[in-house]
């Protein structure tokens, strides 16, 4: 092997997580070898997307104030469907664009978000070689001490498995095991063109201003949800499913999404625009306890998607600022140890000062309250239910609320006993 | 060691145009690429170089935008990448580009063989091949679906409407091929890292003698906008296989396609 065919660091893929590696190693005077499988960087992937800015900073500062990004997120929502009913709750904060601090959260889109990032890798002195698949490890014994890529091998003292989710390249380790349904979520997704000033008509936005959107019951009963975000020039609108669940389901994902692009309360969102993109996903739904056992063994770091570092509320997701977070910490760690038995240690150890795993950790028991059947079907029915009895007037004498109430609740199945065991799951594991 | 230099040309990338309501075609979303068929050329003068112990070289005409490009071209295997840089040639056409890439190849010097594809995948006029060659004062083979270099001469199968034809011609020589011709590889990890380190010249009109008076093109683009292909929409109704054979052809025979 000559000087030529080794580097300080290889990483693979061109996601948040590997660039953001790349970017702190290259910063350091490191070589680095980003390979992209996608023709460009962002190409393949596929987010809702909103990225929290706080993690761009960390990675380098100034970084936020450079990123290719799209409106900044004022409204938070949460949608309820039921029929062709809907509940939409629209909590504006005006504060989250506020001059004097740097903006919570933007919307995104991949393809130019990716693109701009693996830019500045380069100009840290990255290599960045896309259109390119890595199709495994060398290993020298239980060291990994390479990649192979077609008929090409590639040496490094470290190898940065940022691949995303349902990771190869860890299965390939011995550190995850190969996918396992239920902890997987398959997300669609169509970005769809509009002019800025419908979109800004539309939501109620002031200009650069964005929505971010999460819907409840769309999913025919299936563990999921969809989501909308406005972008500058565009709309994403998709669908989060439970793979397995849809197979019992027998209706196809596309149907799903198709009914809810057309709701009476979502088509007039999309009305007269054009889709130009359409593409699928999936996503770590597992949060803590989908975390693998080891992140890395000597010669390999997982970071971002394929360390399993996504958070999943419900009412948001958060894996774009894990993925950049964990590919800082790898560099910080490689940079700090010159002892490779040491930098596995040294990376974890970063995930719990950056607070990312302390952050994982404490969303953990969300997992449970998002396990509960109900909450894709019965109760968007039941407050669908409780909006429609409150708001009919039909010249009859009014029942008291609690009684109209509580006629609501047996219509939609729902035991006393269900809704106190689900009320208690949700208030202990929140 | 002579040169043997692949034109190509820098062009959008068809796939993601897009067609506006009335019928005019956006091509600001569009993403740019290497002419599909000008992979060939640079291919083909990959694999010919080989043989001959020659350089294999690349040249483009381009704006600004082009300069992507180089690190594309030369993951294919050529040692050089050689690019004019200039505004004009997104309104150059065949005359003006082969003025160009011809004075370019008179400065580039000791050239024996020039590859271009038979027409680039935006426009496929056919035109700068031949004015290349026409400018050098030196022969130009089309439809070249396979060649030889043998000393001083070139042997070039062509492919006509319904034969193939066998030409030869002394060196230097515009050689034109068709897609057929060979099968790009797409480039590999190490050939994309090589392609980093490999030099590249950026050439100006100036440098070339040209300014961009001499490039008014010959002729001017009116108009660009897509059409509507109407289908018929028959549906064949015959119960049998037999019947709808029958109906298919006697259908084929009334529009006068067979
Ligand atoms: C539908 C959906 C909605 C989401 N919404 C949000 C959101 O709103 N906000 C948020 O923060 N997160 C969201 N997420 C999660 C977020 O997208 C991911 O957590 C994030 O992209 C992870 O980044 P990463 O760099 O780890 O992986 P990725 O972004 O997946 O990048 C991995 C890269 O590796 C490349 N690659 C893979 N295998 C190879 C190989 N063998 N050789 C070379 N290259 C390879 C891929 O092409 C890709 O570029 C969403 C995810 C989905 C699916």
């Amino acid at each position: 092997m000559g000087e030529e065919d080794k580097f300080d660091a290889i990483v693979i893929g061109a996601g948040p997580a590997g660039l953001a590696c790349a970017i702190v190693l290259a910063r350091a005077g490191k070589t680095v070898l980003v390979i992209e499988r996608g023709d460009t960087p962002g190409a393949k992937n596929v987010t809702g997307g909103r990225i929290y800015t706080y993690a761009l900073d960390m990675v380098d500062e100034g970084l936020l104030a450079e990123a290719a990004l799209e409106r900044i997120v004022t409204h938070e929502q949460i949608m309820i469907l039921d029929g062709d009913r809907s509940i939409n709750i629209d909590y504006h904060d005006p504060s989250f664009n506020n001059e004097d601090k740097s903006p919570q959260s933007y919307t995104i889109l991949r393809a130019v978000f990716d693109q701009w990032l693996a830019g500045k890798a380069e100009e840290m002195g990255a290599m960045v070689a896309c259109g390119i698949k890595v199709d495994g490890l060398i290993q020298n014994g239980e060291k990994v001490v390479g990649v192979v890529a077609g008929e090409d091998e590639m040496f490094a003292d470290i190898v940065i498995a940022a691949d995303g989710v349902n990771s190869l390249i860890a299965q390939e380790a011995g550190l995850i095991k190969d996918i396992q349904a239920h902890m997987v979520g398959v997300g669609i997704k169509e970005v769809i063109e509009l002019p800025p000033t419908t979109i800004e008509a539309r939501f109620n936005l002031n200009e650069d201003e964005g929505a971010a959107r999460m819907i409840l019951g769309c999913t025919e009963g299936i563990h999921g949800g969809g989501f909308l975000y406005t972008n500058k020039e565009s709309i994403s609108l998709g669908c989060v499913f439970m793979p397995q669940e849809i197979l019992q389901h027998g209706k196809q994902v596309h149907d799903i999404f198709q009914e809810l692009k057309m709701h009476p309360s979502i088509y007039p969102l999309i009305q007269d625009g054009e889709t130009v993109e359409y593409s699928a996903h999936l996503v770590s739904e597992a949060g803590y306890r989908g975390i693998p056992g080891k992140l890395y063994k000597e010669g390999l770091l997982l970071v971002g998607d394929s360390a399993g570092l996504v958070i999943n509320t419900g009412y948001s997701i958060r894996g774009i600022d894990l993925a950049l977070l964990s590919g800082a910490a790898a560099a910080k760690a490689i940079i700090a140890e010159t002892d490779p038995i040491k930098v596995g240690p040294a990376y974890l150890a970063e995930l719990e000062k950056t607070l990312l795993m302390p952050a994982m950790k404490s969303t953990d028991g969300y997992h449970d309250v998002l396990e509960i059947p109900r909450i894709y079907s019965n109760y968007p029915q039941l407050a669908i239910g409780v909006m429609q009895t409150l708001y009919t007037v039909d010249g009859q004498i009014p029942k008291s609320i609690k009684k109209q109430i509580m006629a609501v609740v047996k219509d939609s199945g729902l035991s006393a006993w269900q809704l106190l065991k689900d009320g208690l799951k949700g208030v202990g594991s929140i | 060691m002579a040169k043997i230099i692949a034109c190509y040309k820098w062009v959008a990338d068809e796939a993601d145009l897009r067609i506006n309501a009335d019928m005019s075609v956006d091509l600001s979303k569009a993403k740019g690429k290497i002419s599909d068929y000008d992979k060939n050329a640079i291919e083909a003068a990959v694999q010919v170089a080989k043989g001959t112990g020659d350089t294999a070289v690349t040249l483009t005409f381009g704006s600004g935008k082009a300069k992507q490009s180089l690190k594309d071209a030369l993951s294919r295997g050529p040692a050089e990448g050689f690019w004019i840089n200039s505004g004009s040639a997104e309104k150059a056409d065949g005359a003006a580009s082969s003025k160009v890439l011809a004075a370019a190849i008179k400065e580039m010097g000791d050239y024996k063989l020039i590859l271009c594809a038979e027409g680039a995948s935006d426009t496929f006029a056919r035109q700068v091949g031949p004015g290349i060659a026409a400018r050098l004062d030196i022969p130009c083979v089309s439809s070249a679906t396979g060649f030889e270099v043998n000393g001083n001469t070139v042997t070039v199968s062509r492919k006509l409407e319904d034969c193939v034809e066998v030409v030869a011609a002394d060196l230097p020589v515009v050689v034109c091929v068709l897609p057929e011709i060979n099968q790009p590889p797409i480039p590999g990890l190490k050939a994309v890292l090589d392609a980093g380190k490999k030099p590249t010249r950026e050439l100006r009109l100036e440098d070339l003698g040209l300014s961009e008076t001499d490039l008014a093109a010959k002729t001017e683009l009116q108009g660009f906008e897509a059409y509507v292909m109407n289908r018929k929409n028959v549906i064949l109704s015959g119960d049998s296989a037999a019947d709808k054979v029958k109906e298919l052809v006697a259908n084929l025979k009334k529009e006068g396609i067979i």
